[in-house]
């Protein structure tokens, strides 16, 4: 399929570059805009791969929200912020090179002792997917697995409540009086609260 | 196999070559005349007090972030629902309702408890016997949430 | 057109009056967000007490599986579901006492709990991997929110670590879920035993698998060396969220380790034996040691929960149902004996800002000396000693472990237990015999007390008279297939 290759080979030097891109750049706000570029990227590998399913996943929740959540972060801490001076852990940076020539050699490994360097599809892929993989997928999960998918919808109740109760601590919830009682609390959970005030007794020894 | 997204392709191509086009187009024909005034962001003659780099966001924000990702999640749900709709039947229906109803309670809990208020200030009493009745000067509110922010940069410059 | 499945909602019907009960509650929470929160701890207890009776009601129906074979209706599933309503039971009554003390509502406490217990109702009865792990992340969720909830900085702090540790740990259990998938191309813990036996030879994708899910789950009960995040955790989250979850999640999550070790790669239990082993005789021997070091209560429990859970763990490595029915008998002595002891130091502590150092301790039999008792026993009991449950329970676990030929393992669990019966002991000693010290913050309220003598008494019959329950337990130890 020549249309695949070219579609390919546009994208694949892009994903390449657009990662790069993220890593090198020093504007945490810049290296966001990199990583949207390579999730769009990524998108079309999936599309090329006969999985529109994962194509949508990837656009909608990792382009959009997920990005909308690092960028949210990022304001949060501050643009500016710039590196912290030196390694906070030691031996990241050696850690971080061995671990990345162990994933490497595992996945040559892999894909040499499984599908091979060449461009055979994947066997029974077509077998399990009949009417596209969306169709075959709505299948499993709406029939087979239509509970745990109803279990979900708990789940994201649980990590709504979650993001409320966790992020909306100083709103409207709080009474007047846990106000004067625990004022000194709030300043307390930022850290700002002087060494040695009440209150310090009895957290986690470190 | 690809060419079934050759119209989403048309699509992104026009998008793109509209946004282009609109900023060519009227740099071609717009006068060109710059003072300071019309430079200044807004062009309310007022220069901004703080410079966006270095400005941080509240919290309260990320509430909104994780509230897209949670419905986010929801709608990716149905695009194989919609897919397979016809054949899923009556039961794919009542099931999709019901996983939306019950997300949508997530909402109402969301949209009661106040996550979805702009602005929220531990100033603001509370308790419905603590709060007058009347709704807030909104001018006073806006001073308040000002004075918050400043407080909250001012802890930040400190540590 | 498809044939629309099956859809059995009685058969999950506890769970279902969980979280239909936490959802009213989050509801009421977000409409009445000062309100009084009596009316919502009401509730909850009447919402366990529904879910309750429905599991007694599933006691006596054929054993089978439910929901397109993601759930298993079966007497393992009853029991716990029952022993789970009833700690949640206490962490409801528990929470309100410690809020309502110091008049700080978040009336989501109880929508919380109620969320948690639902996914810990549905992890005993799961029988579909992917059940499980949407189980497990339930009750995480909930009990990360839990931890924070009073917003101090320690607090805070533990529901970060815990947060993040367990992001991790869920990371594990999904990778486990997909090695399994990989290893027989099914989910369900049925068609995982069916694919497996028989088929001749090490099954490496499996075992891999089979391991991955161990750590998972393994954190959640905090076995060594996944513990780390356990002392921290179970000192800065409140007293009364630390009682509830000590108990429940080590409930839910070595029930569900059940159905995984024994059902589904219970062809395999011949290979995992030696690692489940190692797991269990790291956690007898670092949780005794440590917690030997500790100056606060909580952090001492904490680290006697994890020796815990190396003896709850060492019963599995006997597939039998007698393996079964004493790690049920251990959870049960155990959970009674760990809510009431984080009940008791919760009322000892004074409020929201919590001493638990062991200065608060020093004399407290002169002082307390209702709350010097009734913690006396629940230590006692952990600690293993006649004529507490804590004592049967482990010779019931110990018995299993040797039947199965592994005593070495029990030797050092004898150990750890002589350990163990130091510092518990050490505590006892320091209420009865020394002087107090300082002023005295313990709640003065009788109502707690009354209470907190539930699980005392349980403790001291179940250690009397183990009959009135281990037969039960040995007809929930059954598991067909």
């Amino acid at each position: 399929m020549p249309l695949d290759n070219v579609v390919f080979w546009v994208f694949a030097p892009l994903s390449v570059a657009t990662a790069i891109g993220m890593i090198v750049v020093r504007n945490a706000v810049h290296a966001a805009l990199f990583l949207v570029v390579n999730f769009f990227t990524i998108a079309v590998m999936y599309l090329l791969l006969d999985a529109p399913f994962l194509f949508a996943v990837q656009i909608v929740v990792y382009a959009g929200a997920i990005m909308v959540l690092f960028l949210f972060v990022i304001m949060l801490l501050g643009v500016d912020r710039g590196d912290a001076p030196g390694e906070r852990l030691l031996g990241q940076r050696t850690t971080a090179v061995i671990l990345a020539v162990a994933i490497v050699a595992e996945l040559a490994t892999a894909i040499r002792a499984g599908i091979g360097f060449t461009t055979r599809a994947p066997g029974g892929f077509d077998a399990v997917n009949p009417g596209g993989n969306p169709s075959a997928l709505a299948d499993v999960l709406f029939r087979d697995y239509f509970f745990p998918f109803e279990v979900t919808s708990i789940l994201l109740i649980v990590a709504a409540v979650a993001a409320m109760v966790l992020a909306l601590r100083r709103s409207k919830s709080l009474s007047q009086r846990e106000i004067e009682t625990h004022a000194g609390d709030d300043l307390e959970a930022y850290g700002l609260a002087a060494p040695g005030a009440p209150g310090t007794v009895g957290e986690p020894s470190r | 196999m690809l060419t079934e997204y050759l119209p989403i392709v048309a699509m992104a191509v026009l998008a793109v070559a509209f946004g282009v086009a609109s900023l060519v187009v009227s740099r071609m024909f717009r006068p060109h005349r710059p003072n300071p005034v019309k430079l200044s962001p807004y062009e309310c003659g007022n220069d901004p007090v703080r410079l966006p780099r270095g400005e941080r966001f509240s919290v309260k924000f990320y509430v909104v972030a994780m509230l897209f990702i949670i419905f986010d999640i929801e709608i990716i749900f149905l695009f194989p629902w919609a897919v397979r709709f016809r054949q899923l039947g009556l039961f794919g229906l009542v099931e999709m309702a019901f996983f939306i109803g019950l997300v949508f309670v997530a909402y109402i809990y969301v949209w009661r408890a106040g996550g979805l208020d702009w602005a929220t200030s531990v100033e603001a009493p509370a308790d419905a016997d603590l709060a007058s009745d009347s709704p807030r000067d909104p001018m006073a509110a806006a001073d308040e949430e000002l004075a918050a922010a400043m407080h909250d940069a001012e802890v930040a410059g400190a540590r | 057109m498809i044939d629309a499945p099956r859809v059995e909602l009685w058969a999950i019907l506890p769970v279902l009056m969980l979280f239909g009960g936490g959802l009213i509650a989050l509801l009421a929470s977000g409409f009445a967000r000062r309100a009084a929160q009596a009316p919502f701890a009401l509730f909850t207890l009447a919402a366990l007490a529904a879910a309750a009776a429905s599991a007694l009601w599933l006691w006596n129906r054929e054993t089978t599986t439910a929901l397109e074979g993601m759930v298993s209706i079966d007497r393992l599933a009853v029991v716990a579901t029952l022993a789970l309503c009833g700690i949640g039971a206490f962490g409801a009554y528990l929470g309100f006492h410690y809020f309502e003390r110091d008049d700080f509502r978040r009336n989501e406490f109880y929508a919380l709990l109620l969320f948690a217990l639902g996914g810990m109702a549905l992890l005993v009865a799961a029988a579909d991997l992917i059940v499980v792990f949407l189980a497990v992340e339930v009750l995480s969720l909930a009990l990360y929110v839990m931890t924070a909830l009073t917003f101090r900085r320690g607090p805070t702090e533990a529901a970060m670590k815990y947060f993040l540790l367990g992001a991790f740990a869920s990371a594990f259990l999904l990778y486990g879920v997909a090695m399994s998938y990989g290893a027989s191309a099914t989910t369900s813990v049925q068609g995982l035993a069916r694919a497996l036996t028989g088929v001749g030879g090490s099954q490496p994708l499996a075992l891999v698998g089979a391991l991955l899910l161990v750590v998972g789950l393994g954190f959640k009960v905090s076995l060594v060396p996944f513990h780390m995040w356990t002392p921290d955790v179970y000192q800065g989250a409140p007293s009364p969220v630390t009682a509830f979850m000590s108990a429940a999640t080590k409930v839910a999550v070595f029930v569900a380790m059940v159905r995984v070790l024994d059902v589904a790669f219970g062809s395999l239990a011949w290979d995992l034996a030696p690692a489940i082993a190692v797991l269990s005789a790291g956690s007898m021997i670092l949780g005794s040691v440590l917690a030997i070091a500790q100056r606060d209560v909580k952090r001492m429990l904490a680290y006697s929960s994890v020796a815990q859970a190396g003896f709850i763990l060492s019963s599995f490595v006997s597939p039998e149902r007698e393996g079964i029915a004493a790690a049920l008998f251990y959870l049960i002595s155990y959970s009674a004996a760990v809510v009431g002891a984080f009940g008791v130091v919760m009322l000892i502590s004074g409020g929201i800002r919590e001493q638990t150092g062991f200065e608060r301790f020093r004399g407290l039999g002169r002082r307390q000396p209702v709350l010097a008792a009734l913690l006396s026993v629940f230590l006692l009991s952990l600690a293993g000693i006649p004529p507490t449950a804590g004592f049967v329970a482990k010779v019931l676990v110990f018995g299993a472990a040797t039947s199965a030929g592994y005593w070495p393992l029990v030797l050092i669990g004898a150990l750890a237990s002589v350990a163990g019966a130091f510092f518990y002991l050490r505590v006892i000693a320091l209420m009865a015999m020394q002087e107090p010290r300082g002023v005295d913050i313990a709640d003065p309220s009788p109502l707690p007390r009354l209470v907190l003598a539930v699980p005392a008494v349980t403790v001291v019959v179940l250690g009397i008279v183990p009959g009135v329950i281990v037969p039960l337990l040995q007809e929930a130890g059954v598991l067909t297939w």
